[in-house]
């Protein structure tokens, strides 16, 4: 019976152009869209040009533009007035620019000017700040910037794997994206419940000689397996066409998205366990998931979230879902240990959803 | 006579509300028992619990001497429903609706194709909402039936259909009462039923009110009376009718089985002022015993 009821499913997807474009085709192109927002890894982007102004004849002010020049990521733009800099800031060409008076002197007062938009979103702000006024600092130190010992390192503390040197906005976009449209499947689950209702095909599965647990397993395994088809796709196409690395386990990376398959499943059994016509749930569940995926870090990486966001994101599964990936794809040597908390963390959600589902889940209404 | 379907002492209360009382049925084989009432009266209910849809809060169902409740699985598998609605899937074929129906009955591959050749063969492979709604609705019953069933309950299956596919309902229910199959048929047309049924069971608030041929029940249920057409104040008429006899009423019309004479009735009704527009002889149907049973017509309660 699960076997036919899996078939049958096929065959009513294949039938299905618009559920078809909303769990394969949708996610492609935000896959797209967002992976060619951001740049492709430190090596190949672009270095941002910071601007910088002058007097012909200011040697420190010579210094802080080559040592931007030297800086990696930075390119020193140099505008002919302060003025002209700050309109360039003004007007969006570039983030920040430094306006270095001649008579520059920090003990009296007379300071370096940082143009920046104070208005702008911290995360986009603090990390240019905080770099051009270390550069600012590293060339106006008595000892040459060259001969400068390091003073700071950066290390993978113990407990994580070191990450891949280049990482590609699509390790980030590629399961973001997956994990949303995921969820979808979430809708198609409960309104095939509602249509079923709807139609009386329920009544006649009810009449048959199939146990109530078995009609119910055949609708929803079939579910469990085009969400696996629907993640293999997305993340064989992020490998295969994008070039995302899967730098962990290739098992794990199959054991996560069987959980966030079988958690996508069950929030459809929830779902379909509220009641509702098809239109209803076409109106209101995409509306969930969008939330959900905003607050698991779908859309915008969890990591530049304020904290009390990221609090509140631990309630949904995606969050749990994007860590684990995030693991499997970024760092090397990541197994199944590695991501167990999130695996752990999927199947409970899994559980927890199928449970009231199956709890609040009329047979005969 | 072999019982193919018992419901004994069977009833279903939703909260405080009881939608069916306490039902003592017997269908024989081989037989076509109509199943009328109207809305309200417990007809789905009752074959929703027959058909373990709905799972009944007391009594209980027998089909073919293998009780529902206790073999679900064995009971199941000789009854096939055929539900009110297009239970279809509109976006496959006939072909891939009736091969998962059947899977559902345990039939697969070869056996599967043959048992659904037989219906709409030359459209088999057809997208299902591409059919006339007459071919659906055959498909609907064709889709009850691939199991081969012994029990065949059929919920107004002629809604909505053309009358060159009532016809063709109505021939596929005769042949299927002659090959030993045993059917239940709810219906609104009265006309189906004393087409089709042996027997009719009339149901109202959640009980049967009546069960027998439909000549036992026209002569034990449907006397003979008038039917009056009536323009003023309908209360005041009807009012008066009933010190001269039993009182139906339908709209503007008054159906009234008098106890003596029709002259005093007439005078009595005009005394109230209004006018008597037609006046119509009623002769003894189906239809007039549901009437005096329910106190309502069959397609107006629907």
């Amino acid at each position: 019976m699960i076997g036919a009821s899996i078939l049958k499913e096929v065959w009513l997807l294949l039938r299905d152009r618009g559920r078809l474009i909303s769990l394969f085709a949708l996610p492609v192109a935000f896959m797209v869209v967002f992976g060619s927002m951001f740049k492709f890894g430190p090596d190949k982007g672009t270095p941002r040009p910071i601007g910088i102004w002058h007097e012909a004849n200011d040697t420190r002010g010579a210094a802080i533009e080559a040592q931007l020049n030297a800086t990696p990521g930075f390119v020193a733009k140099a505008f002919p007035s302060p003025d002209a800099l700050r309109h360039a800031v003004a007007h969006d060409d570039l983030a920040a620019g430094l306006i270095i008076p001649a008579d520059f002197d920090p003990v009296h007062g007379k300071l370096i000017e940082l143009s920046i938009d104070e208005g702008a979103p911290i995360q986009q702000r603090v990390p240019i700040e905080g770099a051009v006024i270390g550069t600012v600092m590293r060339a106006l130190s008595p000892v040459a910037p060259r001969d400068m010992p390091p003073l700071v390192i950066p290390k993978t503390p113990p407990g994580l794997a070191n990450p891949l040197a280049d990482v590609s906005a699509f390790q980030v976009t590629v399961p973001g994206n997956a994990v949303l449209f995921a969820f979808f499947i979430s809708m198609a689950v409960a309104i095939t419940f509602a249509h079923e209702r709807h139609t009386g095909v329920w009544k006649r599965l009810l009449a048959a000689p199939v146990p109530r647990w078995q009609a119910l397993l055949g609708k929803l395994v079939p579910y469990f397996l085009i969400a696996m088809v629907q993640l293999g796709f997305l993340f064989g196409l992020g490998a295969g066409a994008f070039g995302m690395k899967i730098a962990g386990s290739i098992v794990a990376l199959t054991l996560l998205s069987a959980a966030l398959a079988m958690c996508a499943v069950s929030f459809g059994l929830l779902v379909s366990s509220f009641g509702g016509t098809e239109r209803q749930i076409g109106s209101t569940v995409p509306v969930a998931i969008l939330v959900m995926g905003l607050l698991g870090g779908c859309m915008f990486p969890r990591m530049f979230m304020p904290a009390f966001m990221k609090q509140i994101g631990n309630a949904v599964p995606q969050s749990w879902a994007l860590d684990g990936y995030y693991a499997v794809l970024v760092r090397q040597g990541t197994g199944i240990i590695d991501i167990a908390p999130q695996l752990i963390a999927l199947v409970l959600f899994a559980l927890g959803f199928a449970l009231l589902g199956m709890w609040r889940f009329e047979f005969e209404r | 006579m072999t019982a193919m379907l018992e419901l004994s002492g069977l009833g279903k209360d939703y909260g405080e509300r009881t939608a069916v009382k306490a039902l003592d049925l017997t269908v024989t084989k081989g037989e076509i028992l109509g199943l009328l009432g109207p809305n309200g009266a417990g007809k789905t209910t009752t074959i929703s619990m027959a058909s373990g849809v709905v799972t009944p809060t007391r009594g209980k169902v027998t089909i073919g001497g293998v009780e529902l409740a206790k073999q679900p699985r064995v009971a199941k598998a000789k009854l096939g429903l055929v539900p009110q609605d297009l239970a279809l899937y509109e976006e496959l074929s006939a072909l891939q609706n009736l091969t998962y129906f059947a899977a559902l009955y345990g039939i697969h591959g070869k056996l599967a194709a043959e048992r659904v050749a037989w219906s709409l063969a030359d459209r088999a492979k057809d997208i299902v909402k591409t059919y006339s709604g007459g071919m659906q609705r055959r498909l609907n019953i064709a889709a009850g039936l691939v199991h081969k069933p012994e029990l065949l309950i059929l919920d107004e299956p002629t809604v909505g259909v053309d009358p060159q596919s009532r016809n063709h309902i109505f021939d596929t229910v005769r042949t299927l009462r002659a090959s030993g199959i045993t059917v239940i048929y709810t219906s609104h047309y009265m006309e189906e039923v004393e087409a089709l049924c042996d027997r009719v069971a009339i149901m109202d608030g959640g009980a049967i009110v009546a069960l027998g041929t439909i000549g036992e029940l026209v002569a034990k249920y449907a006397g003979k009376g008038v039917e009056l057409e009536v323009t003023g104040d309908l209360d005041q008429a009807a009012a008066a009718a009933r010190a001269h006899g039993t009182v139906t009423r339908e709209g503007n019309v008054l159906r009234i089985e008098p106890t003596a004479g029709l002259a005093p009735l007439f005078a009595a009704i005009e005394a109230t002022g209004v006018t008597i527009a037609r006046i119509e002889s009623r002769q003894a149907t189906l239809e007039t015993a549901f009437l005096a049973l329910t106190g309502r017509g069959l397609r107006d309660a629907a």
